[in-house]
């Protein structure tokens, strides 16, 4: 499972990746092609690496990570040419010339990390190389196919040279002569890629190093502004403190309101959410999934603390899943991707499973029973589930989370359409109560809807 | 010989044929040499593709350009590598064009060279931008009007025009077609906060009113003007148009009723693509074109010999053209012998 193809799966990721300041596009195609981790020593590997920049940026030493940005900026993708060489093709001037520049740099982030006495990550040696397309020794990123590599290069072009000066230069000659020097040239090429093929193993694990240093210092920079957190890997368990969406949060800021951060414990389960409309259970679902692949992913985590279970998978269900083309409905669609769950709890499969509004396109009767169901063989096979529904009538043995939503308390007529969110406690709290709240009347009248229609519903409740 | 001094003191400088075979490769080259002897460091790139071998058209010789020892010269990936020259590559561009990436490099030694460059603007502004940091004293652009290119020549400070028989074998045709690109290269730029507006708009036809707000007509592009007449002075008499400037346009424009209130402004005069007599006769009607971005126009030069074999009289073009532009003109021919 790669990065690129979980990003266009989840907005909240694409909003966070599209923040990492990456300066080389090594860095960005290293970044789009990692991969979920599910081992915690990977994950804790990771983790260290941008807990040791953000140390450094948070020392005496953080000019270190401006210096390194700015060699890392000038990194050149060579990606294509080390691939070349491996099968043996030959190197032409421009390539050669990328080849020694990102040698240079290479070096010369070395050494950055030489004089600070802090490494980061192991940037290989690569002098071998730089020596041979720099048999001058000048240090300047330049190239081109230098006298010093062959005397009867030399000797030709000095013959060019001479003829040229001449009079009446013969052209015949003259195109013999170039004839003869792109012949030499090329096999110089010929035996400097050669040469440079047996240094690749250091050539390739210096281009994948600099694209890691370049991930990582981009990772630790998001942490600082965003205010993430490193998560802790836990076996069985999740548990998260002020949990928030970076998404959100910043939508809600341009229009001066907060975002109001959740509490919330997972573990072999299921976990139901219920609440009044608007009351952000999608969003929990929603930042749950974010948090759980960026964990596995390697980042810090938008959360002031949290502790995570690794998963293998990941299963969501949220949205509208109808799908037109393949003639399936809402429901039909839903279902399928139900089964899948279900079939992963029954294999025992170390999952995590998040379903918005189960069964929630079919009647009542019958969704409710689907959801009891569903639940059960979630309980059943320990299986980390969160379902959010509004159906009453929900199975006792199942956990049940409550968001606090309105306040009783508030009078009518001080909340409308337009300040309601203000007034909603984004909180969750255990609900041991079997009944879901009802508080869709309250919340329908208070956004100004036409009042037959709340009259006559209360009156339908009443008989 | 002339002028190299008064150009010496320029950062950029473009040279621009009228027409092909109107002698630009020669005055290039020219530059180049004399450039060269005074101990500038030189960059040379084109807008364009340039250095054919042979006209295609015409099966005259072309002079491909003579790139001098330590001069610095920026070209595409694919031409590079057909080089006679051996030069060291300095930088290679992160963007591409139709022929690949491009490639800075110094001369090792003195030969000639195909030059191709940026295909836009931005391409060509970073480069120029970029030469300062190895050491060039002066960038030389070379381009022809007849090709088509999103890169202007007014993005350099000046510019020399390249004419000649080639345009017409009739002296005072010659002179009447030299003296219309004189006179759009001319017309005057917009003022400072007005060019700021437009700079960056890309797209469209606007209309600018007298407190530079501008609007935007909807109008995709100036051959639908028929359609619109109506909605074309809704905001304004200045109209701002992106792309390029028709006959259509022009005669459209100058039978309206608003015609002494109306400006038009475009990027520069590349834009323009009208013949003499619409263009001014929408001026003389009262109407008025200003431009974003315009250059120096520094020197003319004259190559008295068409494609055709026929020769004009040197002289007698080289005091018509001075007597109506009033700048120094050159026959490429002489100056280079």
């Amino acid at each position: 499972m790669l990065l690129r193809n979980i990003i266009p799966l989840i907005n909240s990721l694409r909003f966070m990746v599209e923040r990492l300041t990456l300066q080389s596009s090594l860095g960005k195609r290293f970044l789009l092609d990692s991969t979920f981790m599910i081992d915690s020593k990977s994950i804790n590997n990771e983790l260290n690496l941008i807990d040791s920049v953000l140390d450094i940026l948070n020392s005496n030493n953080k000019g270190l990570i401006n210096k390194l940005q700015i060699k890392l900026m000038q990194i050149r993708d060579i990606n294509g040419s080390v691939n070349r060489i491996s099968r043996n093709m030959v190197m032409d001037d421009v390539e050669l010339f990328e080849i020694k520049s990102f040698a240079l740099i290479s070096k010369e982030i070395y050494d950055l990390q030489k004089q600070s006495e802090i490494e980061i990550i192991n940037i290989p040696d690569l002098s071998t190389i730089i020596s041979i397309l720099d048999p001058n020794k000048s240090n300047i990123p330049s190239f081109y196919i230098y006298d010093i590599y062959s005397a009867d290069l030399a000797e030709v072009r000095n013959q060019i040279k001479i003829e040229k000066a001449k009079e009446n230069a013969d052209q015949h000659t003259l195109n013999n002569l170039h004839l003869k020097s792109e012949a030499i040239e090329s096999s110089v090429r010929e035996d400097l890629s050669k040469q440079i093929k047996e240094h690749i193993t250091e050539l390739l694990l210096a281009v994948n190093n600099i694209a890691h240093l370049d991930l990582i210092i981009a990772k630790a920079i998001l942490a600082k502004e965003m205010s993430l957190t490193k998560p802790i890997l836990s076996d069985n368990n999740w548990e998260y403190i002020e949990m928030f969406n970076p998404q959100i949060q910043d939508s809600l800021s341009k229009q001066k309101r907060q975002f109001q951060p959740v509490d919330i414990t997972l573990d072999n389960s299921i976990c139901f959410i219920t609440g009044a409309n608007m009351a952000g259970k999608t969003v929990i679902l929603k930042t749950l999934a974010l948090c759980q692949y960026l964990a596995q992913f390697g980042f810090f985590v938008p959360s002031q603390k949290a502790k995570i279970a690794i998963v293998n998978k990941i299963m969501i269900s949220i949205g509208d899943e109808q799908s037109e083309e393949q003639g399936l409905s809402s429901f039909a669609s839903e279902m399928l991707k139900i089964n899948d769950m279900v079939a992963a709890s029954q294999n025992k499969e170390r999952v995590l499973i998040l379903i918005d509004e189960l069964a929630r396109t079919t009647n009542p009767v019958e969704g409710r029973a689907i959801v009891n169901a569903v639940a059960n063989i979630f309980l059943n096979n320990k299986t980390t589930s969160v379902i959010t529904t509004h159906y009453s009538g929900l199975s006792k043995q199942c956990r049940k989370l409550r968001v606090k939503g309105l306040d009783k308390e508030i009078q009518p007529g001080v909340i409308n359409k337009n300040n309601i969110n203000d007034y909603i406690d984004y909180r969750l709290v255990e609900d041991e109560a079997g009944d879901v709240p009802h508080e869709a009347l309250r919340i329908a009248q208070m956004l100004g809807i036409n009042q037959n229609i709340i009259d006559g519903a209360k009156s339908e409740l009443n008989k | 010989m002339p002028f190299v001094k008064d150009i010496e003191n320029y950062k950029s400088l473009s040279i621009i044929g009228l027409e092909k075979n109107t002698g630009k490769t020669e005055c290039l080259n020219y530059v180049l040499s004399r450039l060269s002897d005074s101990g500038k460091t030189i960059a040379l790139t084109s807008i364009g593709i340039d250095g054919e071998n042979k006209d295609q058209v015409k099966q005259t010789h072309k002079p491909e350009i003579d790139v001098y020892q330590g001069m610095i010269f920026v070209t595409s990936e694919l031409h590079y590598k057909s080089r006679k020259l051996v030069s060291e590559i300095l930088d290679v561009s992160k963007q591409s064009t139709s022929l690949g990436r491009l490639v800075t490099a110094k001369a090792i030694t003195t030969d000639k060279v195909m030059i191709s460059g940026p295909a836009n603007n931005a391409g060509l502004i970073d480069i120029i931008s970029n030469m300062s940091n190895f050491g060039v004293d002066i960038t030389i652009v070379d381009g022809a009007l007849s090709r088509k290119s999103l890169a202007s020549p007014t993005v350099t400070e000046a510019m020399i025009l390249a004419t000649g028989a080639a345009l017409s074998s009739n002296i005072t045709q010659l002179v009447f077609k030299t003296k219309y690109v004189y006179d759009l290269i001319a017309l005057s730029e917009t003022e400072n906060q007005t060019k700021e507006i437009l700079f960056n708009i890309r797209d469209g036809i606007w209309a600018i009113d007298n407190n530079n707000n501008i609007t935007d007509l909807n109008i995709s592009s100036v051959m639908m003007i028929e359609r619109v007449k109506d909605r074309l002075f809704e905001a304004g008499n200045r109209i701002y148009v992106s792309g390029a400037i028709t006959d259509n346009f022009l005669n459209f424009l100058k039978n309206q009723k608003q015609i002494k209130e109306t400006e038009i402004i475009v990027r520069d005069f590349t834009r323009i693509f009208a013949q003499p007599e619409v263009f001014y006769s929408y001026i003389k009607r009262g109407g008025k074109i200003k431009v974003l971005q315009k250059t120096k126009l520094v020197a003319i030069t004259i190559n008295p010999v068409s494609p055709d074999g026929y020769i004009l009289n040197s002289e007698e073009l080289k005091k018509a053209l001075e007597e109506k532009l009033g700048l120094p003109v050159y026959d490429v021919k002489k100056i280079t012998n």
